[in-house]
């Protein structure tokens, strides 16, 4: 078998297993455990774009979150509007906002930008927690909105059992990583390329990298709001504090930064690997010593950043492809590997 | 293709490990027990309420001791009740993992919690749809028992019940001490809690006749409270009305006291200004403040002394009305088990519908009989209002209405002597 | 009238106690170019250490410096070489520091729970300090003592600080590292030691303003985390690595918080913190005083 046939039947088996998981565990805590890590792997997949690709450090991509959120559930709860439509809408919104955040911050430089987002996504949260309503729309301030879970239905993005969530979840983000995977190819993914590394050779060469970064920016809103909505409709109550946390940012970030920024697989390694650690240290030791997962997330954190900086996509990619080296006898060249005797 | 036995192996070993972790969750985290009575707790253990979370995680530790050790649930044949604590860190969707799992993996048999309202909107709609009961102990949100859930039952009052009970104090204590008021200063932190409290306010306010002279929300994580006094001092008003957590109180009431702002009356909203660190934090500043609250350790009722002075002892603070909530809540818990005779989550429900318990380790509280309607709102919920101030052994908190539940001999300060 | 000259001299004495808070950020983020997430621990960890000092000497809270300076400085020093060092090597290439960023927000999460698993959530104060609730009277006025106090410390250290960075030889060399850390290397500065000497004296800093706020303020857990963005948004108003910028830089937001109340909710002058932070990073990024660096 050449490297690409087993590339790909990987791929394929991990499919299969992904879209069977849920006929063969029936726990739903399992199922509710592995919907958030997906919805992580999804958040922090979108955040990569302009995370990964633009090579910059935004650090307030709840504030998205939460527009999506709130667009989509006032738009049902108001005005009757579906949750799929109303999800659209707040991506559009999203999109206009990262548009608007990213014209005058990509100027700026890396821990300049970071804390520009930063002041971006606090002071849009604390707008929200001010506003009751904002003309005939209600917002309700830090009281947040609760979504009465009747109605159920396709149409109306809710559902009694967590099966159907699961595989929205899993089919955004499948979506989101087989976008990625094409925009890294493409013309646009050069361009972030070239201008993360070096802008000014970049722009001499006629790279818009200015517009490139806009474009990822507004892409990465997008559907990070579309994220929003699934929370929303997930959970079924919203407030400031939940969707549009400091809190919520730094963790997508941080986990996006241990998989491994840039890549297309790191996001979802840093999302399978963190979330366990965070929900097990807090179920185990939540209750005895409080705090104790935290200082555990912590210091997972610094140790993986001191040995590898890159992320752990690093040394496990290179795992996987000495992996298909053996199994295949050929190296990444094509070259046939001589036996031993 | 030449397998090489060693990688082979460290890959198995590599997968093995990924599966074993992988397999983690379905693992429940306690024990598994004979004859046990699953009780999931989901309290804020850590986060800016932990404080709090811990003292309700006491309280309950300690009804429990209490009820295991004479005996457990003799309708059960004597089945002992296990604690399982949850950290909600105070935010909704902790809350609501936490609930799926203790509900699917620790298959408990009843839930209680979670102290911040916004926790428990959610996570009591999870209880609901497993129909597993979910007893509430200290949320006072309106819409907790508002939403027409089947298994929710809640031991607080609901937070309308202590703004009326905070006018109807005011109106008494102008009554009974000929002293009229007629400006009210509102200051309230800037959450689910703060709001909710503040829109009652207004609207009570507007029917007893009072002039609102402030409205004003504050973030709760404030640095310095100095420009809220100064529009306090503006405004001069004969009665401020405060909903605060405990690091913002204390703040507070220490500025208050610095500015030598001159009020006839402080009215507090429980939480913060419960908190055991308050008065030790604000000492004599906090004189004469008075506080609303589900309960006090001088309140005149059997046991509550007793109660609260082992609770000292072994905590090292007195017991807040909250942590009694707690506490009565166990008691509740095991008056219906002992009725329902059987952990079918419907008899239980059922049984904790029918609850009419008057007496009891557990009602210590200032109220009579914990009997829930409809709604699964305690309907004889009550409050007494105290009143912070120094009788010579040091600072306490004294009760001091509805007059019949006053402390005997002393007679309530208002309004406040001027500093 | 009165009213708002009171809150004026409240927002600047206020104001400059978080410009000491700050300070010691500034020169932390101008010398080593990275946002130090554990800035707020750092404060938290002091008034702690302020606090046990207090507690168990019985010491006027400001005669704690003699051991809470020293303290801080080794502190902040060993963070630097031991946790933070191996990352700058590692990354010595790197135009933008980002996974010290990372690094120290673990740091953060463990500093914070740390001390809620050791020493408990509550909230603890000093109660019997000869600081405490003391106001001076100025007709209407009232200023508030243990704030005065603080204003003075601040300037103090201001200029201290900034007479150490002009005049010795370590200063120069920490300005010179500042400016350009390869040039400053061929010099024969070392550039590690200096981060490290950096981070000592930027966490001493923040021990004196930790000295500062424990007369009048509460001590728990998470305490530090009131004060972290404020500290950024400090910094970066008043202009990176620039001393006198972090006190005026503080003292702009003391007046903001106290003077913006007057007329709207306390809440949205919160707001208005934001987005005053946001119109200076667009409009002059290098903030108030700070220099354009080429990193």
């Amino acid at each position: 078998m050449t490297r690409k046939n087993i590339n790909t039947s990987a791929f394929i088996l991990l499919g299969f297993v992904a879209f069977g998981l849920p006929l063969v565990l029936r726990s739903p805590t399992y199922l509710h455990i592995i919907i958030l890590l997906y919805l992580y792997a999804y958040l922090t997949t979108s955040w990569n774009l302009v995370g990964g690709f633009a090579g910059v450090l935004p650090l307030g991509h709840s504030a998205f979150i939460g527009i999506g959120a709130y667009a989509s559930t006032i738009l049902s709860l108001q005005y009757g509007i579906s949750p799929w439509i109303g999800m659209i809408v707040g991506g559009i919104l999203a999109a206009i906002a990262g548009i608007l955040i990213g014209l005058p911050t990509f100027k700026m430089r890396g821990a300049y930008f970071a804390l520009a987002t930063i002041a971006f996504g606090e002071g849009i949260r604390v707008m929200v927690e001010n506003i009751d309503n904002l003309g005939p729309l209600k917002i309700n301030g830090p009281r947040g909105l609760q979504i009465p879970p009747t109605h159920i239905g396709f149409g109306n993005y809710m559902f009694a059992g967590k099966e159907p969530y699961y595989y929205i979840i899993l089919v955004m983000l499948m979506g989101v990583l087989a976008f990625t995977y094409f925009i890294s190819r493409s013309k646009l993914g050069y361009y972030l390329n070239a201008g993360g590394e070096e802008p000014e050779a970049a722009m001499a060469l006629g790279v818009n990298v200015a517009r490139a970064k806009l474009i990822a920016m507004a892409m990465s809103s997008f559907l990070t709001a579309l994220a929003g909505t699934f929370y929303a409709q997930f959970t079924l109550y919203i407030h400031p504090k939940s969707v549009m946390s400091l809190d919520f940012s730094f963790e997508i970030a941080f986990i996006a930064l241990i998989g491994g920024r840039g890549s297309i697989a790191g996001p979802v390694l840093g999302a399978l690997l963190l979330r366990p650690v965070s929900d097990f240290s807090r179920i185990y030791f939540g209750s005895t010593l409080p705090g104790l997962h935290l200082i555990i997330f912590g210091t997972v954190l610094i140790l993986v950043m001191i040995f590898q900086p890159r992320g752990l996509q690093e040394p496990l990619s290179k795992f996987y492809n000495t992996l298909l080296d053996r199994i295949s006898g050929q190296t990444r060249q094509g070259e046939v590997k001589h036996e031993y005797s | 293709m030449k397998i090489d036995i060693k990688f082979m192996g460290k890959l198995t070993v590599f997968f093995s490990i990924l599966v074993l972790v992988a397999a983690l969750p379905l693992i429940p985290a306690s024990a598994l027990a004979e004859n046990v009575v699953k009780v999931g707790n989901i309290i804020p253990l850590s986060g800016p309420s932990a404080s709090v979370g811990q003292q309700g995680k006491q309280a309950r530790e300690m009804a429990v001791e209490e009820i295991n050790a004479a005996g457990g649930i003799k309708s059960l044949g004597g089945a002992k009740l296990e604690m399982i604590y949850a950290d909600s860190e105070s935010k909704p969707e902790k809350g609501v993992a936490e609930a799926e799992r203790l509900i699917n993996t620790e298959k408990v048999n009843v839930l209680t919690g979670c102290w911040n309202s916004a926790v428990t909107y959610p996570t009591t709609a999870v209880a609901e749809r497993y129909g597993i009961p979910f007893i509430v102990p200290v949320s006072v949100a309106d819409k907790i028992t508002e939403q027409g859930f089947k298994t929710v039952f809640r031991i607080a009052a609901k937070d309308s019940w202590w703004t009326r009970d905070q006018f109807a104090f005011l109106k008494d204590m102008e009554k009974e001490f000929k002293t009229s008021v007629k400006k009210l200063a509102f200051v309230y932190e800037n959450g689910d809690w703060g709001k909710g409290f503040a829109e009652q306010w207004k609207a009570l306010a507007k029917k007893g006749g009072y002039n609102v002279v402030l409205d004003e929300p504050y973030p709760s994580t404030s640095t310095d409270l100095s420009p809220v006094v100064q529009k306090i001092r503006r405004v001069k008003p004969d009665v401020l009305m405060l909903v605060s957590n405990a690091a913002d109180a204390i703040l507070l009431t220490n500025t208050l006291a610095e500015y030598k702002v001159k009020l006839k009356a402080i009215i507090a909203s429980g939480g913060g200004h419960a908190d055991p660190s308050f008065l030790k934090a604000t000492g004599k500043n906090a004189r004469y403040l008075f506080d609303i609250v589900e309960w006090e350790t001088d309140v005149n009722k059997p046991g509550a002394k007793e109660a609260n002075a082992k609770y000292k002892a072994k905590y090292g603070y007195n017991l807040a009305g909250e942590a009694v909530d707690a506490y009565l809540a166990m008691y509740v818990l095991k008056d219906a088990l002992e009725r329902a005779g059987s952990l079918d989550p419907a008899k239980i429900i059922k049984a904790l519908a029918a609850t009419n318990l008057t007496s009891g380790p557990g009602m210590i509280v200032g109220y009579d009989a914990v009997e829930f309607g409809k709604d699964g709102q305690n309907k004889h919920a009550s409050l007494v209002m105290v009143q912070v101030n120094d009788l010579g052994k040091g600072l306490e908190r004294i009760t001091v209405w509805p007059k019949n539940a006053r402390r005997s001999g002393y007679k309530p300060v208002f309004p406040m002597p001027n500093k | 009238m009165n009213f708002i000259l009171e809150g004026t001299i409240n927002g600047i004495l206020m104001g400059s106690i978080y410009g000491l808070t700050a300070l010691g950020l500034t020169v932390i983020f101008g010398v080593l170019k990275v946002i130090n997430f554990a800035h707020g621990s750092l404060i938290m960890v002091s008034m702690y250490v302020v606090y046990w000092v207090i507690i168990f000497s019985g010491v006027h809270p400001y005669i704690a410096l003699v051991i809470v300076v020293p303290v801080m400085y080794l502190f902040g020093y060993y963070l630097q070489d031991i946790i933070i060092k191996p990352i700058f090597k590692a990354e010595k290439d790197v135009r933008e520091p980002i996974t010290v960023i990372i690094v120290t927000t673990g740091v953060w999460y463990i500093l914070d729970n740390l001390t809620l698993l050791i020493f408990g959530p509550q909230y603890r104060s000093i109660q019997n300090n000869p600081l405490r609730g003391k106001m001076l009277e100025f007709g209407d006025m009232l200023i508030s003592v243990p704030k005065l106090w603080g204003f003075v410390t601040a300037v103090i250290t201001a200029f201290a600080i900034y007479w150490f960075l002009q005049k010795t030889r370590t200063g120069r060399a920490i300005r010179a590292t500042s400016l350009d850390r390869e040039a400053a290397s061929l010099m024969g500065i070392n550039q590690f030691k200096i981060y490290n000497i950096a981070f000592g004296i930027g966490t001493a800093i923040v021990g004196i303003s930790a000295v500062t706020l424990v007369p009048f303020y509460n001590i728990f857990p998470t305490v530090g985390v009131l004060f972290d963005i404020k500290g950024f948004i400090i910094v970066v108003l008043g202009g990176l690595g620039s001393i006198g910028g972090a006190i005026l830089g503080g003292i702009i937001i003391g007046l903001i918080e106290s003077i913006a109340p007057m007329f709207m909710t306390a809440t949205w002058a919160e707001a208005i913190v934001y987005a005053l932070f946001l119109v200076v990073l667009f409009v002059k990024p290098s903030g108030l005083f700070g220099v354009k660096y080429d990193w």
